[in-house]
């Protein structure tokens, strides 16, 4: 054997003395192999970096196109794709951590079956577990079986749809639902997909509840208009936030209101009656929302008349009123969301807020609603709460013989109330395509673990659209690094095997392929081209493919306001003197980020805290509590479901809510996030919205009582004095109105 | 506000005249405060994944992170944000603290931190106003698949070496290799790349029509403590508070 | 033992001591600080999976550098060509090694290590021409390996005019490629400042 100064190295390593002067000095033979691969793709070249363009709308929200930095056949970086319309090459925490989830440890890495009801699990091959699934699709009745998906618009909808009709019944599950806003959008504007917002030429908004800039919707695009609404011109943008908790966008407010929990409407509605009686308000508009009674209509929303309920002085309510109607301070644009329509009249209240725009005509206009033009793709929205109760009371009924689940933990965000988990577990099959074990898969007796979104081929239809009609193709820029086959490819396997007619696809590829031969017929938009294989190829690089030429234009006729709905009391507030504010944070949204380090270390926009269940508390509150900071406490609902969180001491709390974040208090999903914090879900009352049946989140009260136990909070806060110095301030600040108020750039 | 004294000229210490020099400009009134800019830094830089301990402990390792401040009581309150980052100061602190050398300003500007030389006495971190220095209390350790996306241009810091913001270096040397000029905006460091609101601007200061030229010149501009004379090489611009309604 | 004995041996045994102390120090310094001293066989480079010569190609054949090393002028890593490039000559080109006549291997010894390289491009066979192992690339032994703080960068190198064998040494006599000079940091500080280089600290260490 030849001696060389490596295996020298090892070899002293190996001795006593080596061990102490040698210690870590030997590499890994990882390091020291250098490989000829068989043919070398232009990806495999050492040391060169190649980006792929994809799109994603996984994780819960928002669309996002993006440039993945791949070497050597691995993905190293994820950046925004600059021509992709809504987020113009920038990304949110999000997606970067899509790298994480492609390379995540505690992944599902083959199909796995159940032996027996509950028993062990068993290793399976790719193809005798897809066997396995056709088989149970064979032998299926339709009336007894359930495919459940996240709500996705797209050729992965299309495929669903098409494998799911004739075979079962199909239901989107999203945990915090936008079917109050879609039911609003719809009153308002008649339109059947959510508009957009021209943030960036805004120069008054008037939110109510939305933490557009942290969670809600597509926080990127969002905040891509934000910049340009702060600094864009030398006319500094005013943002107005309503809401009982300083949320992100809250906190970024010039002016923060709380109000009492689900009377938004009435808020608006009082805005409007001040608008129209004070002759503010466009005078076509109000006749035509009022059906012709002009403010008479509204005279029970008259500021004094609602300031009580609201919790908002009438003073208050008429400055926001004169300054929303100020032409000088204008365009104005009047945003609902989250929380406003999260209790029991979430309709009303967003309904509400939305006719406010009809009022300063501002609905698309520069700096106003955005209308989005109806793409013809395949949707699957959510179904609401209401029949999500049925779901479970059918399962519970044993009338569910099998459930097909892609990428929806239902058992995890349904109010803990529905005991999802025991009516799964009394059907006899249960297929999960999930990457990850998390609660609903933990109790699938088969699993076809999919790719992840880095690994898959999709044609993506955003919602809400920048406007104008956006399909993002997603391509798969490494390979499947567990050799797992993706959803749509299993699925289109098993349709062939079962002549599925609607889905003449061999591969999601061939689906993607077809929509884009559907675009490049066309012949419009972003790229043109005279065959299917050029614009195949420039419409994978670019990401997508986007018709900026067509948008909507004119204003929709106002239709009447509507009917007054006070918010319910679902439990008593002697019992419950807390009204109980639960929110998604930026990483971990409503949960689904919960598996993935980087947005479990990714600190709340306010409180700065990472990796835990907190409750945030006004200082009084918790005074009176007698809690202190870091001390844990139990907080319980009507329900009878309690759950502990830790005393974070906020001093923008307000004193009778308490605010709960969502995300933690996984059963499973991964080491990184099982047996952490507590689930809101579990203390949630099932309390529906009205009109919509949608779970109404923000609708239940608690009660909070101290216990003996004390944990540390893992914030950012604390690790340096942050406090501001009058003599050396660490922020700046300048008056508006002052000579550098106004950001000339 | 008097500026102290320090000595005119910090020592040049390399012979070449200077080509760049690199500079941000942090528009404190876009910034919402997303952290977007901080999951993008510790995935381009392979910094060790912050688990609870750490934040429990207040070791934190962070190259950029959003501080925030309030004022006032509920209902008037404010929480105001601030990205903190590694100022690059051209008459830095932590520099001449520092008994092996290993943190020294380059002919760009940077403030530069030489992992192989650093034994970990710390001094530099303790010297450092902004607390923009992180130090390797631990190994740092990922899962095996997780090392599939560390990035191959950046060294991973062994245990016992202090960090922080480089500004991207190997992003600067990517796009200068081998070039006399840079178009401003051709690259960016990975905070500033994927800033949602472009409240973080990054570019050549030397460049008089580079955006951070023109943006360091806004009436807002100033500089965090600006009265130490650490010369830093990041402006912000200025938090505007607007009138109560 | 005699008293006398003992006296001439305390100081021939302590310097014997003292030598071999010497040696092993000499060793692992220097081993330490760059590479062992070339003996009992230290400076050889190691063995490869193929008996790949290099002092054929480049010496016999007068092959150039960049012909297999082609993203050398272009980017970071000098790039090991695939099996497949590998095949131009050895497959299409039937160059099979039994042409060869080269110091210290036999062309059947040439025939077999060429063997290899089809097996591992199609995967090998047995004597009957059953397929008893699937293509599979080659790992090579890395000869020259740079410590991780150091971010080598070969193109501009290239660009600069610096021949490979600056570094490299003259691999067209090397019959085992072997880890010609140091790497030591003085080595590339030395040549940066006779070739007005940058050495500032962030031209390799970042």
């Amino acid at each position: 054997m030849a001696l060389t100064r490596r295996q020298f190295l090892k070899w002293a390593g190996a001795t006593g003395i080596g061990a102490v002067v040698f210690n870590g000095c030997a590499a890994p033979d990882a390091a020291i192999l250098v490989q000829s691969p068989l043919d070398i793709p232009e990806d495999l070249v050492t040391g060169r970096d190649n980006y792929y363009a994809t799109t994603t709308e996984s994780l819960g929200y928002a669309t996002e196109g993006l440039l993945v930095r791949v070497m050597e056949g691995r993905a190293k970086k994820v950046e925004g794709n600059p021509d992709f319309p809504l987020n113009t090459g920038k990304h949110s925490a999000r997606a970067e951590a899509l790298l994480q989830s492609a390379y995540h440890p505690d992944r599902i890495r083959e199909p796995l079956v159940r032996v027996g009801k509950g028993g062990p699990w068993r290793r399976e091959s790719w193809d005798s577990a897809v066997t396995r699934f056709t088989d149970l699709m064979r032998g299926a009745d339709p009336a007894r079986t359930l495919f459940i998906t996240s709500p996705t618009a797209g050729q992965m909808a299309a495929v669903l749809q098409g494998f799911a009709a004739g075979r079962g019944e199909l239901h989107g599950f999203e945990p915090l639902s936008q079917a109050p806003l879609r039911a609003a959008v719809k009153n308002v504007f008649d339109a059947d997909v959510l508009p957009t917002f021209d943030i960036a030429h805004a120069r008054f908004i008037l939110n109510f509840g939305a933490d557009f800039l942290g969670t809600w919707l597509n926080p990127v695009h969002h905040a891509r208009g934000y910049g340009e609404f702060r600094q864009g011109t030398d006319r500094r943008g005013y943002l107005v936030h309503i809401e009982p908790r300083m949320s992100l966008t809250a906190s970024n407010a010039d002016q923060w209101v709380y109000n009492n929990p689900g009377t938004e409407g009435l808020l608006a509605l009082s805005i409007a009656y001040v608008l129209i009686s004070e002759r503010r308000a466009e005078a076509g508009a109000a006749n035509a929302l009022t059906g012709g009674r002009g403010a008479d209509a509204l005279s029970a929303y008259a500021p004094g008349a609602v300031a009580a309920a609201t919790g908002v002085s009438a003073e208050m309510i008429t400055k926001i009123a004169h300054a929303f109607a100020e032409p000088a301070r204008g365009p104005a644009l009047a945003i609902g969301g989250g929380i406003a329509g999260a209790h029991t009249n979430g309709v009303f209240n967003l309904t509400a807020i939305y006719a406010l725009n009809q009022l300063v005509g501002n609905v698309n206009r520069e700096g106003g609603v955005i209308l989005n033009p109806v793409f013809a793709a395949s949707r699957v929205t959510a179904s609401p709460l209401r029949t999500w109760k049925q779901l479970v009371e059918r399962m519970n009924d044993r009338e569910i013989d099998l459930v097909v689940v892609r990428d929806a933990n239902f058992v995890y965000g349904l109010p803990a109330a529905l005991n999802a988990a025991q009516a799964l577990r009394r059907v006899p099959t249960v297929v999960s395509f999930g990457s990850f074990l998390d609660e609903t898969t933990a109790l699938a007796d088969l699993i076809l673990p999919s790719t992840t979104p880095l690994e898959e081929w999709g044609a993506v239809v955003p919602e809400p659209a920048p406007g104008y009609a956006v399909v993002g193709f997603q391509q798969p820029v490494i390979r499947p690094y567990t050799g797992n086959i993706s959803t749509g490819d299993v699925l289109l396997r098993v349709a062939r095997d079962l002549n599925i007619a609607a889905l003449p696809w061999e591969t999601m590829r061939d689906a993607v392929r077809d929509l884009a031969r559907q675009l490049q017929q066309g012949n419009r938009g972003s790229v043109v081209a005279p065959t299917l294989e050029e614009f195949w190829k420039r419409a994978l690089e670019r990401g997508g493919w986007w018709d900026m030429g067509q948008r909507l234009t004119g204003a929709p006729a106002p239709r009447p306001l509507p009917e007054r709905a006070d918010p319910e009391q679902v439990s008593d507030a002697n019992q419950f003197p807390f009204a109980l504010v639960p929110f998604e944070t930026p990483g971990l949204g409503a949960g689904e980020g919960a598996h993935l380090p980087w947005l479990q270390s990714l600190p709340d926009a306010v409180s700065t805290i990472t990796w835990q269940t907190w409750v945030e508390l006004n200082p009084h509150t918790a005074e009176r509590l007698g809690v202190r900071q870091e001390d844990v406490v139990l907080i319980e609902s009507s329900t009878g479901h309690v759950i502990r969180a830790i005393v974070y001491v906020n001093r923008a709390a307000p004193p009778d809510v308490v605010a709960v974040p969502f995300g933690q208090g996984h059963a499973h999903y991964t080491s990184y996030a099982a047996n952490r914090g507590s689930n809101v879900f579990d203390i949630l009352e099932p309390a529906e919205e009205r009109e919509t049946g949608a779970l109404a989140w923000g609708a239940t009260r608690v009660r909070v009582t101290k216990t003996r136990s004390r944990q540390a909070l893992s914030k950012l806060e604390g690790h340096w004095d942050s406090v501001q110095f009058a003599d050396s301030p660490i922020i700046e600040i300048t008056r508006q109105g002052q000579s550098n108020g106004n950001g000339t750039h | 506000m008097t500026t102290l004294q320090f000595q005119e000229n910090p020592t040049p210490t390399t012979q070449r005249p200077p080509r760049h020099h690199w500079n941000m400009v942090v528009d404190i009134d876009r910034c919402t405060s997303c952290r977007a800019c901080v999951i993008a830094c510790e995935a381009e830089n392979n910094i060790p994944i912050n688990t609870e301990d750490r934040f429990t402990q207040q070791r934190v390792n962070q190259w950029i992170r959003i501080e925030r401040y309030w004022e006032g009581e509920f209902p008037n309150v404010k929480a105001r944000y601030i990205p903190m980052l590694c100022q690059h100061c051209d008459n830095a602190p932590c520099e001449p603290v520092c008994p092996v050398y290993a943190t020294y300003h380059n002919n760009e500007g940077l403030n530069v931190q030489v992992y192989n030389r650093c034994v970990g006495t710390r001094y530099c971190a303790n010297a450092c106003p902004y607390h923009a220095r992180n130090f390797n209390y631990w190994e740092p350790v990922w899962p095996e698949d997780f090392r599939n996306y560390l990035n191959p241009d950046v060294t991973i810091r062994s245990r016992g070496i202090m960090e922080k913001c480089t500004f991207c270096v190997q992003r600067i040397r990517r796009a200068t290799r081998g070039r006399q000029d840079v178009a401003d905006g051709a690259f960016a460091p990975a905070c500033v790349q994927a800033c949602p609101s472009d409240a973080l601007v990054f570019g050549d200061i030397l460049d008089e029509n580079s955006k951070v030229a023109k943006l360091s010149k806004n009436e807002r501009h100033y500089m965090v403590r600006e009265v130490l004379g650490t010369l830093p090489s990041i402006t912000y611009l200025k938090k505007v508070e607007a009138d109560a309604l | 033992m005699n008293n006398s004995l003992t006296k001439v041996m305390i100081p021939v045994v302590g310097l014997a001591v003292a030598i071999v102390a010497l040696a092993v120090a000499y060793f692992v310094i220097s081993a330490w600080w760059s590479q062992p001293p070339p003996i009992l066989g230290f400076s050889q480079g190691p063995t490869q999976p193929i008996a790949f010569m290099h002092s054929v190609h480049v010496g016999q054949d007068a092959i150039d550098c960049q012909f297999c090393h082609r993203t050398v002028a272009t980017d970071e890593a000098a790039g090991i060509p695939p099996v497949s490039q590998c095949m131009f000559c050895h497959d299409f080109g039937r160059i099979d090694g039994s042409q060869l006549s080269a110091e210290g291997i036999t062309a059947d010894e040439a025939r077999a290590e060429v063997q290899k390289l089809r097996d591992a491009y199609y995967g090998a066979t047995d004597a009957n021409g059953q397929q008893i192992a699937p293509p599979s690339p080659i790992n090579w032994q890395r000869v020259y390996r740079m410590p991780d703080h150091v971010q080598f960068v070969h193109s501009p190198h290239i660009q600069a005019g610096v021949s490979c064998s600056q570094c490299h040494g003259d691999v067209s006599k090397m019959q085992v490629v072997e880890q010609a000079t140091s790497l030591k940091m003085r080595m590339c500080v030395d040549c940066h400042r006779q070739n007005n280089a940058p050495t500032d600290c962030t031209t390799c260490h970042y």
